[in-house]
């Protein structure tokens, strides 16, 4: 039996050829990651796996065995939100809320590799992930506010 | 009468709910409810239970416009409480009254009120059980943060819950009771944070993708490669042996299989050896505009005045254009997703529809079972935008599960949703105005294409003309549709406007005249003037003949009786114009949610930018092209602007939407905008296509 390291817990995979979004959904029931495309081109199932974020629609259990992955259910730490999670709060960046799991996800990963990035550097590393309702702005507000917060605690 | 929301006891507020009161202004609506006989229900508003918690009920749903929140707020400031002691039942026919459903942007207004009337027949309660417990009269007695107080010693209280522990009272909701004044609002009008941000943020949310329920079999439903394809041959042999699968289910026209995980229904499907017949029509939407014209019936006369002929005699000069505007998909990032589960003759479906009480309906009727044996749940819904009306998924699950034996999931993937969701009609408008030499209008013809189907009031949404024009005649028609058409967030508005209004930045060139100036001289609405001065304002609108080489854009707009004007201002990114700074004045009357107004008028604007410059279906012989994100291109967060809302209503109007004037006149902003950078018109969407 395979098994693979989720929000620091081992769980059992049942074969290496599951599809990672399908796994943590429906086999985990951790739906925080969401169905957006299955094609890789939105974001909203995006997970990190030691640290770097990953389309989970497109990787499959085998890809990350060894790995530790941290979905959206496992971002708080010990019941205080990540700094991304809490500004994005703040800044009421949110309507459906359906994209927004992926742009923590895909955020918390870009503030991990790099406490303090430019303005533009956060658009492009959240330009693959989509919001439907248009909520843009308020994500950008939301990281850079997170990245100062990061950036001044470093 | 519904019953579980009376479990637990505590003060319980019911009130009648006409079913089917007078339909809303939005089109979809009315046709699927104009017909519904008024018939009345009691149901329950709200609760406070013996532990002074405080719930209340709404048929409503949310999908992303803050409804929860904004109904939370209402209810706070009757009862004198902070908002996060407030929670909100939304959209399960169970447990909440009868709702038509949740469209345009009316939501807030319609249920808030209702909600603000239990809640101050709660209140009124409360003083009364008050004044026995603490034994002053009534007079002397106010509510504050969860208690009820002497006015003269604020010591002498009791707490909402002391109030009612043990008792259970049940008090009719009073119609005309007094609600608390807007100068008294300490929630209402505030920027507080979303209830349920942190549902949100945490991925606890839960929407129709995310529901699993035990015994659950996932299916793979056979699609048609086309509209109007029919099947002539079908083997399920391989895909019946395929591991995982429970059945291939064959019930009239749908064809599924089910199986034990998602994975395997998919590949199981992919088995099937289905033949199809494919229709003549090899149509495209290259053919569309011809079709348009061609196929338009049921003519419909919006607004008729004087004489058309006479005006374009009297007038200086005439100006004559045409407009078109493709097919655009609605996609929502949550595709459809429907569980059904069947307990005996009762039914319990799971989906995100905009429209739990009409999808019972629909449910009851397709089973032969009473609407009380069907329960439909409304969970968070991840955008809808009109569209989530239409739910067939819902129906599919269900006649699926009943086959199996077992609870059935359906969900789109992404594909299945843009191929099989519905689309925006599709419009060809074509313009004739005859004005004076100082920018004055004396005629306006404006006719209208709109490929409706059999349902031609979509194309009257916004097609009036605000400007004064003594001869004036705007008529729809319906035109044939060769893809599906639904709802979609303003629907004919956005699009009527479009033509309107960039034909105005037309009149404004041809004169010579400022765009914003060339509007206030044939404006005589005052709340229409507000927003377009002060936008314009706050843009910092600097008055210049057109085109100025500046890249700035501005247009006006009239949508579920909220007014907004809107100014753009353009960069220019390689090969490609990016939006780089919008302003809007929004005009919605009473604010109770501003925050929740600008974060929906910057969505509008948003999705708006995205028909502007870059959504089209593409089709070809009832297919859909572009039915995936490869090849459909929405705006980015590299693409989008930056957004200022100003909110400019007046707190005595009554409340209106906020939800859907943003797109509204974004489009024809962005294609004024595009002129004054350019000096190219821009007749038709989307942009980015015809820009070199
Ligand atoms: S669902 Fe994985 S990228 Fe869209
Ligand atoms: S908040 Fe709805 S898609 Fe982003």
């Amino acid at each position: 039996m395979l098994s693979v390291t989720v929000n620091g817990e081992e769980q059992d995979a049942p074969e290496a050829g599951r599809n990672l979004l399908s796994f943590l959904r429906f086999d985990l029931g951790l739906t925080g990651s969401k169905y957006g495309c299955g094609e890789g081109l939105c974001g909203a199932c995006t997970v990190l796996v030691d640290g770097q974020p990953l389309r989970a629609c497109m990787a499959t259990v085998g890809s990350v065995v060894g790995g530790s992955i941290t979905t959206i259910e496992g971002l708080a730490q010990d019941g205080d939100l990540h700094p991304v999670q809490q500004a994005f709060i703040d800044e009421s960046a949110m309507q459906c809320g359906y994209c927004i799991p992926g742009f923590i996800m895909t955020a918390a990963g870009l503030l991990g590799r790099d406490a303090s990035p430019s303005s533009a550097q956060i658009r492009e590393a959240l330009a693959e992930n989509m919001c439907r309702c248009g909520t843009y702005m308020r994500i950008q507000r939301a990281v850079e506010r997170a990245s100062g917060q990061l950036g001044g605690s470093a | 009468m519904i019953e579980q929301a009376k479990n637990g006891g505590g003060l319980i507020i019911v009130g009648e709910v006409a079913m089917g009161f007078p339909p809303p202004r939005t089109s979809y609506a009315r046709a699927a409810y104009g017909n519904t006989e008024p018939n009345t229900q009691s149901a329950t508003w709200l609760r406070i239970g013996q532990d002074g918690s405080v719930t209340a009920y709404a048929g409503k749903v949310e999908y992303g416009q803050g409804i929860r929140s904004g109904l939370a707020m209402e209810v706070a400031d009757e009862l004198r409480l902070p908002l996060d002691a407030v929670e909100v039942v939304l959209g399960d026919t169970d447990r909440t009254p009868w709702d038509m459903g949740t469209f345009g942007s009316q939501s807030t207004a319609r249920a808030g009120l209702q909600l603000r009337k239990a809640a101050a027949t709660a209140r009124e309660a409360l003083l009364e059980l008050a004044a026995d417990h603490l034994d002053l009269p009534v007079a002397d007695l106010t509510c504050a943060n969860g208690q009820v107080a002497s006015v003269q010693d604020s010591g002498h209280s009791v707490t909402y819950g002391d109030l009612l522990s043990e008792k259970t009272i049940e008090r009719d909701l009073v119609e005309d009771i007094e609600l608390t004044p807007e100068s008294k609002f300490t929630v209402m009008g505030t920027d507080a944070l979303r209830i349920d941000a942190i549902d949100q943020v945490t991925g606890k949310a839960t929407y129709s993708q995310d529901i699993i329920v035990e015994n659950m079999l996932y299916a793979a439903v056979l699609r048609r490669p086309s509209v109007d394809a029919k099947l002539l041959d079908l083997d399920t042999t391989a895909a019946e042996h395929m591991p995982g699968v429970q059945q291939v289910v064959r019930d009239n026209h749908l064809i599924a299989v089910l199986a034990e995980t998602d994975e395997q229904a998919e590949r199981s499907s992919a088995t099937l050896q289905a033949q199809w017949e494919e229709q003549e029509d090899r149509s495209s939407q290259l053919d569309l505009p011809e079709l348009l014209k061609k196929s338009g019936g049921d003519p419909f006369t919006v607004q008729e005045a004087g004489s058309l002929e006479e005006g374009f005699r009297e007038a200086d000069e005439l100006l004559e254009a045409t407009y078109y505007i493709p097919y655009v998909s609605t996609v929502p990032m949550e595709p459809r997703a429907a569980v059904a589960r069947w307990d005996g003759d009762k039914l319990t479906v799971w989906a995100g529809t905009q429209r739990p009480f009409g999808l019972r309906t629909e449910l009851a009727g397709r089973f032969e079972i009473d609407e009380s044996n069907v329960r439909v749940i409304a969970p968070e819904i991840g955008g809808g935008f009109g569209s989530k009306s239409l739910y067939p998924t819902a129906h599919e699950a269900a006649r699926l599960a009943r086959v199996a034996g077992r609870p059935v999931r359906v969900a789109h993937t992404r594909g299945e949703e843009m191929q099989w969701g519905t689309v925006r009609p599709a419009a060809l408008i074509e313009v004739k105005s005859g004005f004076k030499s100082d920018g004055t209008l004396v005629a306006w013809q404006f006719d209208a294409y709109h490929a409706t189907n059999e349902r031609p009031f979509i194309g009257r949404r916004g097609s009036d003309t605000p400007y004064t024009t003594p001869h004036v005649k705007v008529t729809t028609y319906s035109s044939q549709s060769p893809l599906r058409v639904g709802s979609y967030r303003s629907l004919g508005g956005a699009v009527n406007h479009f033509a309107r209004e960039v034909h105005m930045d037309e009149i404004a060139e041809a004169t010579g005249i400022d765009p914003v100036e060339l509007r206030l001289r044939n404006l005589r609405e005052p709340r229409f003037r507000r927003v377009l001065e002060s936008a314009a304002d706050a843009f910092g609108w600097e008055a210049k003949q057109p085109p100025s080489k500046r890249g700035v854009g501005v247009a006006i707009g009239l949508d579920v009786g909220s007014y907004i004007a809107t100014c753009v201002e353009l960069g220019v990114q390689g090969a490609e114009v990016r939006v780089e700074r919008v302003t809007a004045a929004l005009d919605c009357g009473l604010t109770v949610n501003p925050e929740g107004a600008k974060n929906q008028t910057e969505g509008g604007i948003v999705m708006g930018m995205g028909t502007a410059l870059y959504e089209a279906v593409d089709f070809q012989a009832g297919t859909v092209l572009t039915a995936g994100f490869a090849r459909y291109r929405v705006p980015r967060i590299n693409n989008a602007p930056q957004i200022e809302t100003v909110l400019v209503g007046d707190p005595e109007t009554p409340s209106t939407g906020a939800g859907e004037p943003g797109i509204v006149p974004i489009a024809a902003a962005i294609s004024n905008a595009v002129f004054d950078l350019t000096g190219k018109r821009q007749r038709e969407l989307p942009i980015q296509r015809h820009l070199r």
